[in-house]
């Protein structure tokens, strides 16, 4: 039998090539949007303890560490945003006799459907805080 | 041949890059200014905050916004990890990552039904 012909790939592959830098920092948005999470985990863990300890995860979240995640964590929300939306179309193929959608269509139509989203879910939570506040 | 947990991961990583596209950056802002827009009046927020969690569909909502995140993200990183050479074992850094994503995600279910 032959030995299996393996190929070899060095380890830093990914940095010669500016579109594979790409697919590596949008493989690492994946970083500190998993450090968010668990910042959520922990709100609502702390919430679970009583509103003193929430409220105290509260002012926590003005620190300047947190803030920093909160930004390094908004910049790979949005990057992870546009990046994933514009492979939707290579996935979402709508391509039959009865209904036909181009691959531009699809994506604009997600690209707005995000757009609307984010936006309407930071203004719900304004608008709601505010009204729970002038209670 | 041993059958593949590559469908169940994808369509969990699907579903959390889906759900992250739509409302991450709002949730990220959200809770970015929280501090500052519960200023005011924390206990409201709070209050306000309990309200959602004490109902089916909050907890519902608030578990996807954790659970499907999770499996993203910790898809994502053992595929870079494969991607960055990592000298290490598939099933310990599959147990890792999909097992950790699982446990994390059954922990925040548990203290949704404490709140």
């Amino acid at each position: 039998m032959h030995k299996p012909y393996i190929q070899r790939q060095r380890a830093d592959w990914w940095l010669r090539n500016p579109a594979y830098r790409r697919y590596m920092l949008r493989e690492a948005t994946a970083l500190p949007l998993f450090l968010y999470t668990l910042l959520l985990m922990s709100g609502l863990f702390q919430f679970t303890r009583g509103e003193a300890a929430f409220l105290q995860w509260l002012e926590m979240l003005r620190s300047p560490w947190l803030l920093a995640l909160h930004g390094l964590a908004l910049a790979a929300a949005l990057f992870h945003a546009v990046t994933w939306i514009a492979l939707v179309p290579k996935i979402l193929v709508i391509d039959t006799d009865r209904l036909r959608v181009s691959p531009a269509a699809v994506k604009l139509a997600h690209q707005v459907g995000a757009v609307v989203c984010n936006a309407g879910l930071l203004l719900l939570a304004v608008l709601l805080l505010r009204a729970a506040a002038g209670n | 041949m041993r059958r593949s947990h590559e469908p169940v991961a994808w369509s969990l990583f699907g579903a959390g890059g889906m759900l992250l596209a739509f409302i991450g950056p709002g949730l990220v802002l959200t809770t970015a200014l929280l501090p500052w827009l519960a200023a005011d009046d924390p206990q409201a927020t709070h209050a306000a905050i309990g309200a959602l969690l004490a109902h089916p569909l909050g907890k519902l909502l608030v578990l996807a916004c954790v659970a499907l995140p999770l499996f993203h993200t910790l898809h994502r990183i053992y595929h870079g990890l494969h991607d960055l050479h990592l000298p290490a074992p598939r099933l310990p850094l599959q147990l890792l990552c999909y097992g950790g994503a699982t446990l994390l995600s059954a922990v925040t279910g548990w203290w949704l039904l404490q709140v």
